[in-house]
């Protein structure tokens, strides 16, 4: 199987079944992307397929055909920087998958309102409730 | 396991089909599902919208922001599950999606799963069905569903044309499938007939990303109003007129729901031009 | 100099009195109010890299020939293992090694739950160690299930004797009383769900055990493995450099632990042992229902004369009994009161300390209770607690108490009710509610940390402490900056490993900043020390005309001002090194944390939807020592509680005694879209007797009261009296009725 990671071409030898988040995590290093339900409910494990986000846990890896872009693509990206001046993280876990949800609703949307970011954020669920942050976040992020 | 991409529908043959991956992804790792073949169905299954037609391939987050297509739809899209899985679930997938119910999805040997016995009807149940639940009282889950029902849209398959009402059938003792889609079947198109207006109301518990607890559909053609509900029956439920709520047969725990169903199909009625 | 004190602590809720060395603490404490560092806001140390995902947590580790470990769990609620069979699992493609009950703590014969961890199996992948437990043989005797509550406390099946308590004659006061009001309330069990399922990678290394684990305590961890694998403790290193979220739920080792341990002892290899989300869901702890029967009364003119309650702690096969009882018996000044607390032993999961345990379920009914007794006595709500306020501890003194200043900050949001009532309509009605919050975390001692200051003026705080996602690490980078007089960006905190780093406590019972801030502020002070007398013999001056400040050394004439980093190139490769110590709490006086929220509710009266919508919080913890992250914390704590108000609840089967709700779309917790506006307000007056910071904890405080405070904003708003959480829509409607049916009987439904 061929995947292109964050521009970066890898051949990955992996079973039928296996997820994307697995071969992410377990045979290309890249565990930026985190795993938390590993069935499709809580969006730790977002990354970002052709610029849409999707859930990698679930994601067959065999059936990607697009560019996948995972946090370790956007770790330059204007909304780290946004996170972090906000206090747009706890522990953190959750806060990867988030970065990418919200990177890919801002490349459609560049000033996106309150209303915007609560649609498109609210399948990453955040156990210690960063989301007021995070809405400041995403609605600075530019600044 | 083996995985096929065929490229054109003469090529599917056997296996478990899958598309968006949402639902049977995880069902295969709990064993509810089992294939040899996975044949993923990306590049048969028509995407896109032409028309009152929509490829059953083209996603729910496509759907929810496309203004041609009837706002019942549109609504039932937007409240549906969660952005990603939004992103990834197809439409055709979406009809087909098994109930929540907590017993089926934790492999109790429920009627669902062949077995003799309802647990939810005698355990906990809170979230189950009003109606159609004397041999299994597990809820449909899905809003797109239900609006299709409303909107009486048809459905092109591989085989057949059919209207989405009978896609579905209340499992009973024979057969204890709620659709019927043949094996190796697939939906690939969605047709909407003109309807002048629809709307799509959801109760959850919390805001988004929830199935629904109940959600109403309403559409009014020039023949008559068509309401349809989510999460109220083992399939979604077609009814005759909000007056039908005063023969739902709730469990113990699921009479609220009639309540919340009577308040939103009066407010979606209303909603109607 | 080092002191022996006998003395109660505080864990929890949880007191115990222990002999205690303690160091004296001879450091003033600073002014109130915002100082260079500490009191302003503060960017999180180690955001960036949680943010970029690069921090590595322990479900990140991957260490050279890792094996997988899998956990085979009862079927049954109550049964034990007659027989087992391993030996089919071995042979299976990828295992390695398999251990039955007995083989490591917490894999045991007798499952008292459904989940219990029996046996484990190790193999060089996940799913293959998972397929494996599938093979294992085992001969079950299935025994008597009881998962009800008051039926276990009726047969005496039970954890412990009843807990009484009374002061006064509440009897006597309840008779002469001139309204009385009784309710019962339940609260349900409800699931940490750390993102970061609870786990832990061990590795042998000679005859050390290197363990790597998601944690509130490592040096909780360590003590616990050494202990039950009879090793000595400086055997043990246990790491957790960052890790997603605890709540209470990872102040232990665990079966997971104790399981790779054994699998990595087995097999020569390390092992990690990591909880499916569904295991978390069943076998990670969770914070028990409850059962309370409440009764309050008063004179007519408002003075609470009573208070009682008859709890039961609903507590599941294993835990420990919180205090639920805690908030009734001081929250309020009152003379007569009387409380037993039964805990039951059920066959369900074992409960955990979760986030203010027993006084979230506590203050649930009392705070609710009250506004019904205010409603009957036709009393403002605010009034009423104003009233009854209590100025000690049933006789002890408050170290520091300003909950009138924080009633005071709330009235500008409780004066918003008659606007937010007006904007009802219909089917939305509106309303107000409030409830005051009161629970422990001042901390306490021992804790330890150095500080490391290098001939380039920079400085490493090493304490061996962790940060659980609470910014502790950021609070202790300020409070070691303030006392050195360096910007933030000077300073480094070294934690989350034991072998690096001196005995630093739990990071739980919102005990990290009170404990471990004044250790670090006393090895600040230290260092400090040490560079003011170098540079008294370098410069020739005196000590006490010399300072350090904006990272200068500056004489108090103004003469010497020169860079920290500049003065300190004398020092070549050498370092100052300080140390420091927690002191001792004040004796003779009660450490408490108190505030109060104000929530702004809807309610749709005919398909029973909550909305909460707007909630001010009013905190009196102490000195704030980062603002931003404390806002942080009340937010989160405010979030969490709504959603144990409304939408999370573990569900069972009552026949086997099976969790059902045990993935994330059947235990729903709030999203982005459930989020209310939230108003965040301190006192921030530092507590002038604890400590040389006169910080108390926060990340407990701000989920306590806002279970109440939504209960009393849904009676505010529709006069319908909510009894039982979650506040579904069935539980809404039922009340709603309920009140209508109050209404047609004639009397008001608020009463």
């Amino acid at each position: 199987m061929k995947l292109v990671v964050n521009g970066q071409e890898h051949v990955v030898d992996a079973p039928v079944g296996t997820s994307l988040a697995s071969v992410l995590r377990e045979r290309i290093g890249l565990t930026g992307t985190k795993i938390a339900c590993n069935e499709g409910h809580c969006g730790a494990c977002t990354v970002m397929i052709d610029g849409v986000p999707v859930l990698s846990c679930i994601t067959l890896a065999h059936t990607v055909e697009g560019d996948v872009t995972t946090i370790e693509g956007l770790r330059d990206h204007p909304l780290v920087n946004a996170f972090v001046q906000a206090d747009a993280v706890q522990c953190g876990f959750c806060t990867p998958g988030q970065v990418v949800s919200a990177a890919a609703l801002v490349a459609a949307n560049p000033e996106p309102s309150e209303e915007d970011i609560r649609h498109a954020m609210a399948g990453n669920i955040c156990r210690c409730g960063t989301y007021p942050k995070i809405e400041e976040a995403i609605l600075h992020w530019r600044d | 396991m083996d995985l096929l991409q065929p490229s054109s529908l003469e090529d599917v043959d056997g296996g478990l089909v899958v598309h968006g991956g949402t639902e049977v992804v995880p069902l295969l790792r709990d064993g509810i599902l089992h294939a040899d073949t996975l044949v993923d169905v990306r590049n048969v299954v028509p995407r896109g919208i032409s028309g009152g037609v929509i490829g059953a391939g083209t996603t729910l987050a496509e759907l929810e922001v496309e203004p041609q297509i009837p706002a019942a739809l549109r609504e039932a899209c937007r409240l549906a599950a969660s952005p990603q899985l939004r992103n990834m679930s197809s439409l055709g997938g979406n009809l087909l999606q098994s109930t929540r119910c907590w017993y089926w999805r934790l492999k109790y040997p429920c009627r669902l799963h062949g077995g003799d016995r309802c647990h939810a009807a005698e355990g906990e149940h809170r979230e189950h069905a009003i109606f159609g639940n004397d041999f299994c009282a597990s809820a449909h889950p899905s809003d797109v569903a239900a609006a299709l029902l409303a909107l009486d849209a048809r459905l092109r398959t591989s085989r057949r044309e059919l209207a989405v009402a009978d896609l579905y059938r209340l499992p009973d003792e024979g057969n204890r499938r709620t659709t019927t889609l043949e094996p190796g079947e697939l939906i690939l198109e969605v047709e909407l007939p003109q309807v002048e207006s629809s709307a799509y109301l959801k109760a959850m518990d919390r805001k988004r990303w929830s199935f629904p607890q109940v959600g109403v559909a309403v559409a009014r053609t020039g023949g008559g109003t068509r309401i349809a509900l989510a999460g109220v029956a083992p399939v979604p439920w077609l009814l005759a007129g909000p007056e039908e709520l005063d023969r739902a047969t709730p469990l113990e725990r699921t009479a609220w729901k009639v309540d919340v169903a009577r308040a939103l199909a009066g407010r979606a009625l209303a909603q109607l031009p | 100099m080092a002191r022996l004190i006998r003395t109660e602590k505080e864990v929890e809720g949880n007191f115990e009195e222990i002999w205690l060395v303690v160091e004296e603490d001879p450091l003033e404490q600073w002014p109130a109010g915002p100082l260079d560092v500490v009191g302003r806001p503060a960017v999180r140390k180690d955001a960036l890299e949680r943010v970029r995902g690069e921090a590595r947590y322990t479900a990140d580790i991957r260490l050279p020939g890792m094996l997988h470990a899998a956990v085979l769990r009862s079927p049954y609620a109550h049964a034990r293992v007659k027989t087992i069979d391993l030996a089919p699992a071995l042979e299976l493609p990828g295992v390695r090694a398999a251990i039955g009950p007995g083989d490591a703590p917490g894999l045991e014969a007798e499952a008292g739950y459904a989940g219990a961890a029996v046996a484990a199996v190790a193999a060089e992948t996940f799913g293959q160690a998972r397929a494996a437990l599938e093979a294992i043989r085992v001969d079950w005797e299935e025994l008597e299930v009881v998962v009800d509550p008051e039926q276990a406390v009726e047969r005496g099946l039970v954890h412990g004797e009843p807990e009484r308590y009374e002061r006064g004659d509440f009897d006597r006061a309840v008779a002469e009383a001139d309204v009385v009001v009784e309710g019962t309330y339940r609260t349900q069990v409800v699931l940490h769900n750390s993102m970061e399922t609870h786990q832990s990678v061990c590795e042998w290394v000679g005859d050390r055990l290197d363990v790597y684990t998601s944690t509130q305590y490592v040096w909780g961890v360590r003590s616990e493995v050494a202990g039950e694998l009879g090793m000595p403790a400086d055997k043990v290193r246990v790491v957790c450099e960052y890790m997603g979220g605890g709540f209470g739920s990872k102040n232990s080792a665990g079966e997971y632990t104790f399981a790779a341990a054994a699998l990595s002892r087995a097999t020569g290899r390390p092992v990690r042992c990591a909880l499916t989300r569904r295991e978390e869901n069943v076998a990670a702890g969770n914070r028990n229902a409850t059962i309370q029967r409440l009764t309050a009364a008063a004179r007519s003119d408002g003075t609470i004369v009573a208070l009682g309650g008859e709890f039961v702690n609903a507590l599941g096969w294993g835990g420990w009994s919180a205090s639920t009882e805690g908030p009734l018996k001081m929250l309020y000044a009152c003379d007569n009161v009387r409380t037993t607390r039964h805990t039951a032993k059920i066959n369900t999961p074992p409960m955990k300390a979760f986030r203010a345990p027993g006084f979230v379920e506590g203050t649930f009914g009392l705070e609710c209770i009250i506004d019904e007794l205010a409603a009957k006595l036709d009393v403002d709500p605010l009034e009423l607690r104003r009233k009854n306020y209590a100025s000690s501890n049933d006789g002890t003194p408050f170290s520091s108490k300003n909950l009138t200043q924080c009633y005071e900050l709330a009235q500008k949001h409780w004066d918003r009710r008659h606007d937010v009532r007006a904007r009802s309509d219909a089917t939305w009605k509106r309303g107000v509610g409030m409830a005051s919050q009161i629970w422990y975390g001042g901390g306490g001692p021992p804790s330890y940390a150095w500080t490391r200051v290098g001939s380039d003026g920079r400085i490493t705080v090493v304490t061996a402490m962790q940060d659980i996602g609470t910014g502790t690490r950021t609070a202790m980078a300020q409070i070691a900056a303030e006392e050195l007089g360096v910007p933030l960006d000077r300073v480094e905190v070294t934690l989350g490993d034991t072998a690096r780093g001196p005995y630093a406590t739990l990071s739980a019972g919102s005990s990290t900043t009170p404990s471990i801030g004044p250790a670090v502020r006393a090895a600040a002070a230290d260092a400090r020390r040490q560079i003011i007398e170098i540079a008294a013999q370098r410069y020739d001056l005196e000590e006490r005309v010399l300072e350090i400040r904006d990272a200068r050394i500056v004489s108090a004439d103004g003469n010497l001002s020169v860079a920290l980093e500049e003065f300190l190139e004398i020092l070549g490769s050498a370092q100052i090194l300080g140390k420091g110590a927690r002191g001792p709490n004040p004796t003779g006086m009660s450490v408490l944390t108190f505030g109060v929220h104000v929530v702004e509710a809807a309610v749709d009266v005919e398909t029973g939807e909550v909305r909460v919508e707007r909630v001010a919080a009013i905190h009196d913890v102490g000195r704030i020592v980062n603002p931003l992250g404390a806002e942080s914390q009340v937010e989160g704590g405010i979030i969490q509680g709504i959603g144990h108000t409304l939408s999370e609840q573990r569900l069972l089967d009552e026949e086997t005694g099976r969790v059902l709700t045990t993935s994330l779309d059947a235990y729903r917790m709030p999203t982005i879209a459930d989020v209310p506006e939230i108003v965040c307000e301190f006192v921030d007056e530092p507590d002038a007797h604890l400590t040389n910071l006169g910080s108390k904890g926060l990340g407990e405080p701000p989920i306590v009261p806002i279970a109440a405070a939504i209960a009393n904003a849904i009676r505010d708003a529709t006069g319908a009296d909510v009894h039982e959480l979650p506040v579904t829509r069935e539980e809404m409607l039922r009340a709603l009725r309920e009140a209508a049916k109050k209404e047609r009987r004639g009397s008001p439904a608020a009463v």
